[in-house]
């Protein structure tokens, strides 16, 4: 049944006999009667009369009928809603406004609370998600850096079969190449135990899921596809199952592509491609089989019970394998939703308190155009209530009024706030989980629509309850009210006031993130981000004849040093620097030191792998000594570069060059990486270098250690680049330069190691990103809310003054200066903002310090201040503008106005 | 002619399922048939009266059916339903067992109390 019949078919059943058919009964029985009266004598057109004077009109029995079977309030209510669209259409000043107001209230919090929804309620789209734990083991000497770890098959098993354990999922992520094509394509594939389906419960798209029996023989050649990898490698093209797709040179069968909704997972990195997990048994570059583990518990098992039944076998493991856990650790199962809990449910919080008060700010402006507009409605609803109208039906007829002002207002708002919830998505992106899509669903719209009927009853409840006491009697007689109105507008200050007190809060907080946010970029970064970019080239491991060329440690850096040759000689590049994982604002990883001649250090420092030209294509300056050479670099062992921090922290100034330290861990075992001979030797210090941030962009520079990146090769590399100009422009040359190094050598496009600007790097930064979405959205918040107050303030002073013509012309009349008019005029609404000014710097001062706590950063004070004199002279403006219309008016025509 | 009687809340509808349990009516015939039965002493006041027939109506106990009238005209009859037989019955026995009660407490005199 399609909806228009559906809904034909419900208002049969409400109301079964049509109007016709109502009044074409009532008609015969009219006519019935009159017959009978003509028969006992009365004359026709007399028999007519009294048939109708006993029975009633025809055009009237409908409404008997629908009275009768108790559909009356629908009709009434019927009616005050067309009542109210008619009003609004008549005032199109008053609706635009009252609307608008409205619908950037309501369209910010839908948008607000379908971001909350999406991302906090609903992040990810797997059965029973709220089960599922990402076991990590907590060091006890960095409790705050939970690590993931790996199992072997045997001991995946095992935690499989604990008690509290409902499924587990192994996976385990890998560098793939898709080969076959012109050039090979980088991608990021994810090997998954054969029980994903099952285990996730998501419905693919196209095709089927990773399914048992892809375990059988090895694992089958099968692969099933991420959405956005679909979409960019294949176009989205429905026809991909059944094709075949080459990875590393060998060809695996497509059977299905998983949807846009599913973008496992967040431990590691989303993967493009999922493959059985059986498969890493039979490749050559798997030693042994490791997963990391997801589990799913059992329903009602706690957090804690769960801990403690695990542990023990975790303990287990760590003795089969010391090496891959800390000396003293324990266990914690953590939600897979805790990593973006923590940040992201702050951020959401504190945006959802933003659009709240703009949703209370658009409430407040209403009910004060509600009563501003009420008082020329004064008249006809003492007409209303005269002719028999109880106050209770007043009351609910202007409630449905304001309902129809509120559900305008959200109609517009929530077709707004579809592309409103995905700003702070792309201005953060980071900072949620990649599976939190945001859409309009049932909830949200139930939640919309509960939000405007909400407001309607909130903004309208005040200025119905006011305007329905009204006793129609002393309204009535005549509509002499110009001197008597005095009394009534107090009603609208206590509005005005909470209006511009929460104003006030809003561009307070706005100043507040938007001081910290250029806080931020005057922070000096010790290193110089512009024109410079970061081209990631990944090695070829999958190859074996590519990779026997590179395995050596000399080979590699032969073949990077050649292809950083080439980058340098692309025209307009002036200088090309090698680093690994040394592109800040992050830099560099966690190791523990020794310096000779003090022992051992018990904090890390970080360890950042770089080039010799690394300081120059960063321009960080050089404090003390001298950078490495080219062939001290290639040699790679007994020389390193410490930063001032360093230098400060645990050497003294004068006495830094000579000394020597070593680093006991670096060094690898690993069948892709590559040390040199002595990598974790001692090493001398020949330089010190400035500070360049290397621990995020708000957070003081570590310590560092900076060592040649040829001790320690792996797969890949990064080159950084200085170029003339931006950088983006260099890159096709860039790219044709790295695959004249090597035949089908090209960059890499991955997140980490891939190719962006250093000023994208900065942009990418969690701090960065989160403190530029709150300058952002909350510096919108507050000129949105300037805005509602200004228009609120106007428009209380316009139609005070225009109510008042009268009384301003006899004051003039009688000779009162025009300033003093003017302050009547204004008095009221001045002072309510005055009012209001000091409650919201009082809450400021509370908030403040609550805000300050939240976002755990030195927040820029004194904004309130400057926020308080910006919203006290635009509420000057507002007042004084329509105020100047009462001393303009002429007294003998003020008179006759009336 | 006698006094008029004036109608306690909620009998008209009973009358009203009398009436048409005697055999299909339209409403001018039911009106008739009532003031009729009462000896014309029951003057029904012509709003509340198709109030009444809609709301028997909605609740299934007389079920309306177009026809002709004894003059040819089109006229909608009503007739009894199931349901409304039962409530006729279920309402009588009620009203006889009030009436009997209120009668008998009036009835009463000072020496029997």
């Amino acid at each position: 049944m399609s909806l228009p019949a559906a809904i034909r078919k419900f208002w049969r059943s409400t109301a079964p006999r049509t109007q016709s058919d109502v009044e074409d009964e009532f008609r015969s029985t009219l006519e019935a009667y009159q017959q009978d009266l003509i028969r006992q004598g009365l004359p026709e057109e007399e028999a007519r009369r009294t048939a109708r004077i006993a029975l009633g009109r025809p055009g009237a029995q409908n409404e008997t009928y629908r009275d009768a079977i108790g559909l009356r309030i629908f009709d009434e209510l019927g009616g005050d809603v067309r009542y109210g669209l008619r009003a609004l259409r008549r005032n199109p000043g008053f609706a635009t406004v009252a609307v608008l107001s409205l619908a950037i209230g309501i369209g910010a919090t839908t948008a607000m609370f379908s971001l909350i929804y999406a991302v906090l309620l609903h992040p990810f789209p797997y059965v029973g998600a709220d089960r599922i734990m990402n076991p990590v083991i907590i060091d006890q000497q960095r409790p705050d850096e939970p690590r993931w770890f790996p199992l072997s098959e045997a001991q995946f098993d095992a935690l499989r079969a604990a008690a509290p354990v409902d499924s587990a999922l192994g996976f385990n992520n890998a560098r793939m190449e898709i080969t076959g094509g012109a050039l090979p394509e980088d991608v990021s594939g994810i090997y998954i135990t054969e029980n994903a389906g099952t285990f996730f419960g998501v419905r693919p798209l196209l095709g089927r899921d990773i399914e048992p029996s892809d375990a059988e023989n090895g694992g089958q050649s099968v692969v099933v596809l991420n959405y956005h990898f679909w979409q960019r490698h294949f176009g989205g093209d429905a026809g991909v199952i059944g094709q075949t797709l080459e990875i590393d040179h060998a060809p695996y069968i497509i059977v299905g592509v998983m949807p846009r909704s599913f973008a496992f997972n967040d431990t590691n990195g989303i993967g493009d491609v999922y493959l059985p997990g059986s498969l890493m048994r039979g490749l050559f570059n798997v030693s042994y089989m490791s997963y990391i583990p997801w589990i799913k518990l059992r329903p009602h098992v706690t957090l804690a019970a769960a801990d403690a039944a695990l542990e023990p076998i975790v303990r287990q493991f760590a003795q089969q394998h010391p090496e891959r856990f800390p000396d003293h650790w324990s266990l914690a199962l953590q939600p897979i939703i805790v990593p973006y809990e923590q940040e992201t449910g702050r951020t959401l919080a504190l945006l959802l308190a933003g659009v709240v008060l703009l949703l209370m700010i658009g409430c407040a402006n209403c009910s004060i155009l509600l009563l501003a507009r009420g008082r020329t409605r004064r008249h006809e609803l003492a007409i209303r209530a005269a002719i028999g109208a109880s106050r209770w039906r007043i009351i609910r007829q202007l409630l449905v009024e304001a309902i129809v002002i509120s559900c305008s207002g959200a109609v517009l708002g929530v077709a707004a706030s579809y592309w409103l919830a995905r700003v702070p998505l792309l201005l953060s992106p980071d900072s949620f989980p990649a599976e939190s899509f945001i859409r309009i669903n049932a909830d949200i719209l139930a939640f919309s629509i509960g939000l405007a009927l909400l407001c309607g009853i909130l903004f309208g409840l005040a200025p119905a309850l006011r305007l329905s006491r009204d006793d129609s009697a002393r309204v009535l007689p005549g509509r002499q009210i110009g001197i008597a109105a005095v009394q009534a507008k107090h009603r609208w200050s206590a509005l005005i006031a909470a209006q511009v007190a929460l104003t006030l809060l809003l561009m307070a907080t706005a100043g507040t993130a938007i001081g910290s946010f250029l806080r931020l970029l005057e922070m000096p970064l010790g290193y110089d981000p512009v024109n410079v970019i970061q081209v990631g080239v990944k090695l070829h491991t999958q190859d074996p004849d590519e990779w026997s060329r590179i395995r050596t440690r000399e080979a590699r850096v032969a073949y990077v040093e050649q292809i950083r040759g080439k980058i340098a000689s692309v025209p307009g590049v002036s200088t090309v620097a090698i680093a690994t994982d040394a592109t800040p604002p992050n830099a560099g990883t966690e190791n523990g030191f020794d310096i000779e001649g003090s022992g051992v250090h018990e904090e890390p420092a970080r360890v950042i792998l770089v080039g010799e030209k690394y300081f120059a294509a960063l321009r960080v300056p050089l404090l003390q000594g001298r950078m490495w050479s080219a062939d001290e670099n290639a040699r790679g062992d007994f020389i390193a570069v410490v930063n001032r921090a360093f230098a400060t922290r645990y050497l003294s100034w004068s006495n830094v060059l000579g000394r020597r330290l070593r680093i006991p861990g670096l060094t690898s075992k690993n069948r892709y990486q590559a040390t040199s001979m002595q990598s974790n030797a001692w090493r001398e210090i020949i330089g010190v270098a400035g500070d360049a941030r290397n621990d995020g962009v708000d957070r003081p520079v570590a310590p560092a250690i900076y060592v040649p990146y040829t001790a320690v090769m792996l797969p890949y590399a990064q080159f950084l680049v200085r170029s003339e100009g931006d950088p983006l422009a260099y890159l096709p040359s860039i790219r044709a330069a790295v695959a004249s190094a090597a035949s089908d050598q090209q960059i890499s496009n991955s997140a980490f190691n891939g190719t962006f600007t250093l000023n994208e790097a900065i942009e990418r930064d969690a701090q960065y990103s989160r403190q530029r979405l709150f300058s952002i959205l909350f510096g919108v918040f507050s000129f949105m809310a300037l805005a509602l107050a200004l228009v609120g303030i106007f428009s209380v002073v316009a139609y005070s003054v225009a109510q008042r013509t009268m009384e301003f012309g006899v004051r003039l009349a009688l000779g009162a200066p025009r300033a003093h008019v003017l302050w009547v005029a204004a008095r009221i609404a001045l002072v309510s903002a005055a009012a209001g000014i000091v409650v919201g710097l009082a809450l400021d001062g509370f908030l403040g310090a609550l805000l300050a706590h939240w976002m755990q950063n030195v927040f820029a004070t004194g904004s309130v201040f400057v926020a308080a004199a910006l919203l006290s002279f635009s509420a000057l403006i507002a007042c004084l503008l329509p105020a100047r219309h009462a001393i303009s008016v002429a007294p003998a025509e003020a008179l006759r106005h009336e | 002619m006698t006094t008029p009687v004036i109608l306690p809340q909620g009998t008209l509808e009973m009358l009203i399922l009398k009436a048409v349990s005697l055999g299909a009516l339209h409403g001018y015939g039911i009106l008739l048939r009532i003031q009729q039965i009462s000896g014309e002493r029951l003057e029904i006041l012509q709003g509340s009266f198709y109030t009444a027939i809609y709301r028997l109506e909605r609740r299934g106990w007389i079920k309306g059916e177009w026809g002709e009238s004894e003059n040819n005209r089109r006229a909608r009859f009503y007739s009894l339903t199931a349901a409304g037989t039962r409530r006729l019955k279920a309402e009588t026995a009620k009203w006889t067992d009030m009436a009997g009660v209120v009668a008998g407490i009036l009835r009463t005199k000072a020496s029997e109390a």
